[in-house]
């Protein structure tokens, strides 16, 4: 049974279609991309499943219980966390006043401050600055504590939304061991957005294609990295050619 | 608008034009200031005149001598329809160079074949992606002394002698033409009316590709013909809008010679994605299109109607139930009833025209089908909508037109009567033959194959036909696509595939059983409407592979094939079906340039799935 279900869900900004129909299934304890160009539709996904934009046809289940259309604030109660893209970090607030509106809607004390203990130990740098405001740190340490604040959450399923975005290839790597750790050790599951492929086939081990608002591709992770599409399109090998600045793309066929 | 004088055929003749530089040159001198061509530009549609376009053309004449062309020689083209295509097709022309269009969507290696095959001494690329191709094969084809690019973004830093952008080449041109400004006549004057003036290389289904050739001769013929037949009124000047490519005999009719009898306005469409935009702003007078964009247009307004309201639903059926009786009228030569008439007029003035302007066929005079066989049960809806909609039919060896459907005695059904400059006949095993002016020189270096094509001046078509008791001629099918079931029975599959084609879920396929004991097919879903059907019975898919094998797509489409199937008799059902299940482009092997399935190479590459109904 898989933990998450979707099935052809539309969502709309304004008149325009971001989402036109896609399905996709999450198994407990697995890490699953999306990979998509901009534009095409992989946020909308995860606003979707968050409940921050509420879809216009399908339906969502989360174990087995329709979460569409119920409040953020739900979702996030039955054990879905969203890491937005950006951070989204509260810039006023402490390490440690970020890291406890994670876990707002928790009631077990103890749980709680064990639990902070645990992210630190995933990322010391947040208890070296446990006192200083989130909006003085660098965009590294702001993705650190934007992820610690959602596991402060106990999630069972963590949205991850371009988590390397702006970040030092050296920060980048840490960044992905310490998703696979999570991964592995909390045994969370992860749907993870990611606008650097190579990063992203790593560390999942199914992946979509999206274009356009519709999935063109999924396999494994494996079988991806293979494609000719996907070598092109996400991972940059070029086929050599006659010039060596070669501008132009061909057509994607997506199979 | 200006009235224009549109000379005939004989009339240009006694007047000493009979090849397409000279009439082009008539053109551009006579009608100097008027507009032949809109090309959109940030956005914005901008005006050719005529006076401009002759220049051009003389330009790329001037420089083209200027680099060594020699009467006779080939210059390829590879780009999608712009005005540079043009000017360079005149300028080709005009120089007494043979132009041989490229589709823009083979591959390096096909490029290679036809240069190679009619021995390019220039090509002329549409951008950075066309010149690669070229670049990546030049080793191998020896007769090739320049390269021309149309749009040089991306290639500032690039350089090679063999390579000059189109800019260059008209200045070059210009300068050629100050010095020397009696060689364009000169070279003009010259041409003769039975030269090679264009081949056309036919996107075979079978074998590799033959370049046709036609003459002025043909050419003239063809143009006028069609022009005749349905001459504008004196104070119209057609617009039309051009997509489909112009090394299509079809659209170089339609788009690149037809302008020239008529004063036709060409209208660029911007890409193939924006084309449904593009309708719209122009709204064409004239339209000619293949089957796959009218099947494409009726999908789009009955999926439409699907989401209107129940109110909108009911007007329409209303609506197109008179269009449907006045077309029956129309259609038996008769003149319908007031009652009708009326009931038809106030429902195309609320209902019909709104929908024909939603998908800007509001203006048309009439529309053309071509290029490939089409249901006549989608003509026919066409006609109900108050559209003057005809088929043409010809080949690339008969410069596209053989027959036609005449105004006001059109027969569905049929693919109308002869061309006034063509004879017809049915040969002994039902093979349609035809000859006239229009009758090609032959294949381009392979005597041998035009030897078989054309025997006493008859064209063997390699369709099958007969000829019915009005004088129509009704096609049956590829003669060698006929299908003989392992009982022994003929049948003729493109029948059975243009009914499967209506369904909007359907976009093409192709009906297998020749050897076999009973009929099967291959469907290509239409990726579009069959998804949205998906999205509406909440199917769940991920991709286009996915869709196809879902139980409930492969029930969807079992129902329009139970649909098709009642029309046929028990040997002519299709017994089991298979859904391909990868998203075909053009640019693929299995697809013609025209969006057609290509039996051989379908039949070929999905042999597994075809056993697999066996």
């Amino acid at each position: 049974m898989p933990l998450l279900k979707i099935r052809n869900i539309e969502s709309y900004y304004g008149p325009i279609m971001a989402i036109k129909g896609v399905s996709l299934d999450i198994e407990e304890g697995s890490i699953v991309t999306i990979l998509g160009a901009n534009g095409a539709g992989k946020t909308t996904i995860l606003k979707t499943i968050s409940g921050v934009l509420e879809p216009e046809k399908g339906t969502i289940e989360f174990q087995d219980e329709r979460i569409d259309g119920i409040s953020p604030a739900d979702i996030v109660r039955r054990g879905i966390v969203h890491v937005p893209e950006g951070r989204e970090v509260f810039d006023d607030l402490t390490v440690r006043e970020n890291l406890m509106m994670g876990s707002y809607l928790r009631k077990d004390r103890l749980g709680i401050k064990n639990d902070v203990e645990m992210v630190c130990d995933y990322f010391p740098i947040l208890r070296e600055r446990t006192n200083q405001l989130a909006g003085y740190m660098s965009g590294g340490e702001q993705q650190m504590l934007a992820m610690a604040r959602a596991l402060m959450a106990r999630p069972k399923l963590m949205l991850l939304d371009e988590p390397s975005l702006g970040l030092s290839p050296a920060l980048m790597n840490d960044i992905f061991h310490i998703v696979r750790r999570i991964n592995s050790e909390q045994k969370t599951t992860i749907l993870l957005v990611e606008q650097n492929a190579r990063m992203a086939l790593a560390l999942a081990q199914f992946g979509y294609v999206l274009d356009l608002g519709r999935f063109v591709m999924e396999n494994t992770c494996e079988e991806l990295k293979e494609n000719e599409d996907v070598k092109e399109f996400y991972l940059g090998v070029k086929e050599a050619t006659v010039r060596d600045t070669k501008r132009w793309k061909r057509k994607k066929k997506w199979r | 608008m200006a009235i224009i004088e549109r000379e005939k055929l004989h009339e240009l003749r006694n007047a000493g034009i009979d090849t397409i530089p000279r009439l082009f040159r008539h053109r551009v001198k006579v009608w100097a200031d008027n507009v032949v061509m809109r090309e959109k530009d940030l956005g914005l549609w901008q005006e050719i005149t005529w006076a401009e376009y002759g220049q051009k053309a003389r330009y790329v004449a001037a420089a083209l001598l200027e680099l060594g062309l020699q009467n006779g020689d080939r210059v390829a083209i590879i780009s999608e329809n712009c005005p540079e295509w043009l000017y360079s097709d005149q300028g080709i022309l005009a120089a007494g160079g043979v132009t041989v269009g490229i589709y823009t969507t083979d591959s390096a290696k096909q490029v290679e074949y036809v240069v190679d095959n009619c021995g390019a001494k220039f090509y002329l690329a549409e951008d950075e992606e066309q010149l690669d191709k070229i670049l990546e094969v030049r080793e191998r084809v020896p007769s090739l002394e320049k390269i021309i690019v149309f749009d040089m973004k991306g290639l500032r830093d690039f350089k090679d002698d063999m390579v000059i952008s189109f800019d260059d080449l008209l200045e070059m041109g210009q300068k050629a033409d100050e010095k020397d400004p009696g060689l364009y006549d000169k070279h003009v004057d010259s041409c003769k009316a039975e030269e090679l003036a264009i081949l056309i290389y036919t996107s075979g289904t079978t074998g590799p590709p033959k370049g046709a050739m036609l003459s002025h001769f043909n050419i003239m013929e063809a143009v006028f013909v069609l022009f005749e037949v349905e001459p504008p009124e004196d104070d119209l000047i057609d617009e039309i809008l051009t997509f489909l490519p112009l090394c299509h005999v079809a659209e170089r009719n339609v788009s690149g010679f037809g302008p020239l009898a008529t004063g036709t306005i060409i209208n660029f469409a911007e890409s193939m994605a924006t084309v449904p935009q593009d309708i719209r702003e122009v709204s064409p007078t004239f339209y000619f299109a293949v089957p796959r964009i009218w099947e494409k247009f009726y999908s789009t307004m009955m999926l439409r109607m699907k989401d209107s309201t129940s109110l909108e639903k009911l007007a329409f059926k209303w609506a197109l139930g008179a269009g449907q009786k006045v077309a029956d009228y129309r259609l038996r030569g008769e003149s319908p009833p007031f009652a009708i008439n009326a009931m038809f007029k106030l429902g195309h003035r609320f209902v019909l025209n709104n929908i024909k302007k939603s998908i800007g066929l509001d203006r048309v005079r009439f529309c053309l089908s071509g290029a490939a066989p089409i249901s006549p049960d989608l003509l026919r809806f066409y006609y109900s909508l108050g559209i003057d909609m005809r088929e043409v039919y010809g080949q690339t060896e008969s410069a596209g037109v053989a027959t036609m459907h005449y105004k006001n005695r059109v027969k569905f059904g049929t693919i109308g009567e002869n061309a006034p400059n063509v004879d017809i006949k049915i040969a002994e095993d039902g093979e349609i033959l035809m000859k006239g002016p229009t009758v090609f020189m032959g294949y381009y270096g392979n005597e041998a194959k035009t030897a078989e094509t054309v025997v006493d001046g008859w064209l063997y078509t390699g369709d099958v036909g007969k000829i019915d008791e009005d004088g129509h001629v009704i096609i049956l099918d590829r003669k060698k696509d006929i299908i003989i079931t392992a009982g022994g029975k003929n049948i003729t599959p493109s029948e059975i595939e243009n009914q499967l084609k209506f369904s909007p879920y359907i976009n093409d396929s192709v009906v297998i059983g020749d050897q076999r004991k009973y009929l099967t097919a291959l469907i290509m879903i239409d990726e579009e409407n069959v998804m949205e059907y998906a999205q509406e019975q909440r199917v769940p898919f991920t991709t286009f592979a996915s869709l196809t094998r879902t139980k409930e797509i492969t029930k969807l489409i079992e129902k329009e094939v139970e649909a098709v199937n009642k029309n046929f008799a028990r040997v002519e059902t299709i017994k089991k079906f298979r859904l391909i299940d990868i998203l075909l482009t053009t640019d693929d092997d299995e697809i013609t340039p025209t969006g057609k399935l290509k039996r051989n190479f379908v039949n070929e590459k999905f042999k597994d799935l075809i056993d697999t109904m066996y």
